[in-house]
């Protein structure tokens, strides 16, 4: 029987095991903070809403705000597999709950993604489809957006772990990690706070 | 207490096969490849009984009787979900002499001697074990009577055997009292069988033996096994079709939490941890170099499986249809494919392994226990009965079960951590490495005459391996067949009344690995000979019913065939015609010996196919256990609708897709008709198969009424309206 | 790290990776094997058990979450050797084939009939999305109107 047992050679490897880890942490440090970042002050509403809106769009936020009763999934925002529905309050059937697989956090041994309150966007809030200005009309008109104010809308936007979910999507089912949208986290967040501070003006 | 064994001679049953295959091996060389031969020895195997091929002569080997008169049944053959165990316990409960609550059955293990040669599976338990376990039975209750008159002093044929005791001159003895004393068996020469019309549980729908387990989350399958200090495995596998390791980098993996040991192999990787979890993160993090020749695609394997790229073999003739064909003024011409198929059975493939210097025992689902266990002893170096299996339940068999090397990987990460380990495949494995049902090409022609009979007819079939390269059907006999007999399973045309007919099986080997599927090329076959009948009764302008009876001969089979084709229409209630919005479809089949018809009633609410109802008319011969007929015929009307209608796996850049339930699209509880109705007939006084033969026409039964509602011929399976 | 579960009524204590998948937990550690390893993925639905009355799928449940949350698993159904209703139905009819997916099925239907104690066959079909191989699904529907019966001759 050949069989090459490699526990000894921790000791050879360990170095350059520290290297790499070493390098992992600096390179996710650069990632959160890129060189590049468009300074607060350097942005027009106008930018901030486009920055906003490239994240708003993105897949990871489309698939929890359908149009429709039935989840989105994947890359390619495919209808959620199995037959999986809204239900009535937007958290899936009775036994068959968004909760059955999707706890409070990603899980990356099954790829189940996860966060606080996992559930779909309310019908009303349907943005499938929709251009940058309709999602914008939407999220700002209290009979659509839960008579939500325009800070409460912020802070959805900005705050809510279930939105911050976007930017930490996990691994998938195949151990691949998920597209993230195109703009940075804080760079969303800060362009979502302009936005806001300055009137929240929907351009045209 | 065990009786003691008593050497026998050479058992009659192995010496017919071993002289079968020692013909075989001098006529291969000569002229056993002529077609004529070929043909003849395709017909002997589409219409063969089911064998049995393991020890038939030691009851001992297969009944166990303990002092408290509880008869254990050690069955060669493994429990799938057909309820076959159920069958083989009525069978010899009846044979015997005993309640049937007074018996259990388990699992033989391969150091108990009683090896089934062969495997599990084509819906042969207990058709083939028919005739053998009643005469085991009625064998031991011989012995048991003799032993009685022995400890009673009396003469044995004063002696009755019932109710699981030898009584007469007023005396009784259990079962267990006289094995209590028994000091050696004395084993008759012939034991004379009870008449069928004495038997109280054959025939009878008896719960199922595991029912109460099943119910109860009892730990019986595979997955649930477990060993004192047992660590967990995990194995690399290729994403890639065709992918050869290369090299492997293990140096993350060793530092990863709860890693005891990677093993590099020359044919594998795997790594051993403490935990499943920890087993399953470490496998991530080995990176494996694997090499390529060719990044597959679906359209590569479409283009292979064509009719008229791989080899043919004519496997059924009569009259000249080649002839008729060429000179027709019309010749009726369709094409149907079916795709790749997977198992997705739920319990994964996987063992629980302990290996010490002279011994090694894997528990695991397997169909095939003496294969499993030729396979680790080579591997591990050691002699085969130094090896026990120890074959549990199966969370799923439909051939998967049929190909083990896991059970040697699992083997050889014991040996090597020197503790028992357990590993089993991921999901994504399961599907990827899959042994596929392989994708299939036909094209049929035929040519009907003025008043609508059809005067010849030809099925060509173009399938990938099922037979071919199998290790459980020896090289030899697919040299001597040419065709794979498993592609064309339900291939051959079984309208015999048509004057001219001939069928061609073309053989395509495929890059990956393509097996044994439920019922083999029965579903497929079935599918194109079945909806291409359907067009020609449309096109005669004939009742698709009596269209089916017009053509089937008169002899035996056809006798048993047409009396299932009037039961399906008649409980059905069979209308050509739309009604309600529903279309029935009818298709018919025999497969094994076993005839069976469906009528399939649908709607088309959108571009989606529903299935209502299904009317399954199947003559299994004697049924011995009407319930579990009935429940063979409902869960193969469901899983091959859901094979039929769902369906379809893809090669994309190299990677056999999808890897997982879901995208894998298959019937769930929504898609299950509401209304199962089963109709048994039994026009055989023996069992014959029931496992397999129901999945043969439900996909032509179901594009048959598709078309009936919407005038589209749906040719390729998964049947969809969608694009 | 240590954690304290309740399973189907009794305590215990493991320690263990807190992102551990209960199913593991519950099958390799407490040796419960009723609940079924199918998928890993949260897709086949063989090894739902019950979190505080609701179905979860066990394979992609972290353990830390279960902390003090009742489970109960295919085991715990039944009490003081009487069958549970869902069991009692599943064996008039005679539900299981190869029996591997049906706990986790099982386990679905205490679930739905805790909610809707008198399902429809539509009310069935939209939450019961286990997956099963040998096609079971006709008598398992068959057996979730009876447990429904059954649970209703029991008040």
């Amino acid at each position: 029987m050949r069989s090459i047992t490699i526990s000894n050679s921790i000791l050879i490897s360990a170095p350059i095991l520290v290297l790499i880890v070493l390098y992992a942490f600096t390179f996710q440090e650069m990632e959160g903070h890129p060189a590049e970042k468009p300074q607060q002050e350097e942005m027009t509403p106008e930018e901030a809403f486009e920055v906003m809106m490239q994240v708003l769009t993105h897949k990871r936020c489309i698939n929890c705000h359908p149009d429709g009763d039935r989840p989105l999934q994947g890359e390619d925002s495919h209808f959620h597999h199995l037959g999986v529905v809204r239900g009535p309050d937007g958290h899936g059937l009775p036994a068959y709950q968004c909760n059955s697989c999707h706890q409070d956090r990603n899980n990356n041994f099954s790829g189940v993604p996860g966060a606080p309150h996992w559930h779909l966007a309310p019908k009303s809030m349907a943005w499938e489809g929709l251009s940058p200005g309709e999602i914008a009309h939407s999220m700002t008109d209290p009979e659509r957006n839960g008579g939500r104010t325009i800070e409460e809308v912020e802070h959805h936007l900005t705050a809510d772990p279930l939105v911050m979910w976007a930017f930490e999507p996990g691994l998938d089912q195949e151990g691949k990690p998920r597209e993230k949208p195109p703009v940075e986290r804080g760079d969303y967040i800060l362009a979502v706070k302009r936005w806001v501070a300055s009137g929240a003006v929907i351009p045209e | 207490m065990r009786g003691k064994k008593e050497k026998k001679g050479f058992s009659r049953r192995k010496f017919v096969v071993r002289s079968a295959v020692g013909v075989g091996v001098l006529l291969g060389t000569t002229w056993v490849t002529s077609p004529l031969w070929r043909r003849a020895l395709a017909d002997k195997v589409d219409k063969a009984d089911p064998i049995y091929l393991g020890n038939t002569k030691d009851p001992v080997m297969w009944f166990y009787i303990s002092n408290e008169g509880r008869v254990t049944l050690h069955s060669p053959k493994v429990e799938m979900g057909q309820g076959a165990l159920t069958g083989l316990v009525q069978i010899a409960a009846d044979e015997l002499g005993v309640p049937i609550e007074h018996m259990d059955v388990v699992h033989a293990e391969s150091m108990s001697g009683n090896l089934d040669q062969f495997s599990t599976g084509g819906s042969t338990t207990v058709s083939g074990l028919w005739q053998p376990l009643r005469e085991l039975a009625a064998t031991m209750r011989e012995m048991l009577r003799m032993e009685a008159a022995k400890q009673m002093q009396v003469s044995a044929d004063t002696l009755k055997v019932d109710n699981g005791t030898v009584s007469g001159n007023g005396r009784t003895l259990t079962f267990g009292e006289i094995v209590a004393h028994v000091e050696e068996w004395t084993i008759p020469k012939d034991a004379p069988l009870r008449d069928i019309s004495e038997y109280q549980y054959v025939g009878k729908p008896v719960p199922r033996v595991d029912l109460e387990d099943k119910v109860m989350g009892a730990p019986i399958f595979g997955m649930d096994a477990s060993l004192p200090g047992m660590l967990y495995g995990a194995v690399v596998r290729p994403t890639k079709i065709g992918a050869r390791f290369v090299d492997a980098n293990t140096m993350e993996t060793v530092l990863m939490p709860g890693v005891v040991k990677v093993v590099k192999e020359k044919d594998f990787v795997g790594v051993v941890a403490e935990t499943q979890l920890q087993a399953e993160m470490a496998k991530r993090t080995i990176k494996v170099k694997w090499e390529t020749d060719r990044n597959w695609q679906t359209r590569d394997i479409e283009e292979m499986i064509l009719v008229g790229k791989g080899k043919p073999i004519v496997i059924q003739k009569q009259g000249n249809s080649k002839r008729l064909l060429r000179n027709a003024s019309e010749v009726i011409t369709a094409e149907y494919k079916s795709p790749i198929g997977a198992h997705a059975q739920i319990e994964p493939n996987g063992a629980v392994a302990e290996v010490r210097e002279d011994y090694a025992k894997v528990i695991l689902s397997t169909q095939v226990v003496r294969l499993t266990r030729n396979e680790v002893a080579d591997r591990l170096g050691l002699k085969k009965d130094q090896v026990n299996i120890v074959p549990t339940y199966l969370g799923g068999g439909f051939g998967r079960r049929l190909h083990t090397p896991h059970a040697m990987q699992a083997a050889v990460m014991a040996r090597v951590v020197g503790k028992p380990v357990k590993y089993f495949f991921d999901r994504q494995e399961e599907f990827q490495h899959d042994t596929f049902r392989p994708p299939t090409h036909h094209v049929l022609k035929a040519v009907l005459s003025e008043d609508g009979m059809i005067e010849a007819m030809e099925h060509n079939v173009s399938s990938g391996d099922v037979m071919f390269g199998s290790p459980i059907i020896p090289d030899i006999l697919q040299s001597i067949l040419g065709s794979d007999a498993g592609a064309w399973r339900g291939g051959m045309i079984q309208y015999g009344a048509i004057p001219h007919h001939r069928a061609i099986s073309w053989r395509v080997k495929l890059p990956f690995a393509t097996s044994w599927w439920r019922s083999l090329g029965l579903l497929a076959n079935t599918f194109a000979i079945e909806s291409f009948m359907d067009e020609l009764a449309l096109k005669a302008g004939k009742d698709p019913v009596q269209f089916r009876l017009d053509h089937i001969q008169d002899d035996v089979r056809g006798f048993r065939l047409k009396e299932v084709i009037k039961a399906a229409a008649e409980k059905a209630g069979f209308m050509d015609e739309v009604h309600n919005g529903r279309a029935m479809g009818f298709a018919a089949s025999t497969d094994a010996n076993t005839p069976v018809a469906h009528v399939a009633e649908v709607s088309v609410e959108g571009k989606q196919i529903k299935v209502h109802k299904v009317t399954c008319a199947i003559d299994p011969g004697l049924a011995v256990n009407p319930d579990q007929v009935r429940a063979q015929c409902e869960g193969c009307v469901i899983m091959g609708m859901s094979a039929a209608m769902f369906e379809k796996m893809e090669v994309v850049d190299g990677s056999l897709r999808p890897t997982m339930y879901g995208p894998y699209k298959m019937a769930l509880m929504k898609h299950a008709p509401k209304e199962i109705d089963v109709v048994i007939l039994e026009n055989d006084d023996v069992p014959g198969a029931v496992g397999e033969p129901p999945l043969g026409p439900i996909g032509a039964a179901i594009a048959n009424a598709v078309y009936r509602l919407t005038g589209k011929r749906l040719r390729e399976m998964p049947l969809t309206l969608e694009g | 790290m240590k954690m304290k579960l309740e399973i189907n009524g009794s305590q215990y204590e493991v320690d263990t990776d807190r992102n551990m998948p209960l199913l593991l937990v519950i099958r390799d550690m407490l040796d419960l094997k009723g609940t079924k390893y199918g998928c890993g993925r949260a897709a086949c639905g063989s090894c739902t058990l019950l979190v505080d009355g609701e179905a979860v799928r066990s394979c992609s449940y972290p353990v830390s979450l279960a902390e003090g949350r009742q489970i109960t698993t295919i085991e715990g159904l039944s009490e003081n050797g009487q069958r549970h209703p869902v069991q009692q139905a599943w064996i008039e009819e005679i539900v299981p084939q190869c029996g591997y997916c049906q706990p986790g099925f099982m386990m679905a239907t205490v679930a739905l009939l805790n909610k809707i104690p008198d399902p429809t066959d539509e009310d069935i079909d939209q939450n019961i999305l286990n997956v099963c191989r040998c096609g079971t699904y006709f008598r398992m529907r068959k057996a979730i109107h009876r447990a429904a019966e059954l649970n209703k001759s029991n008040i």
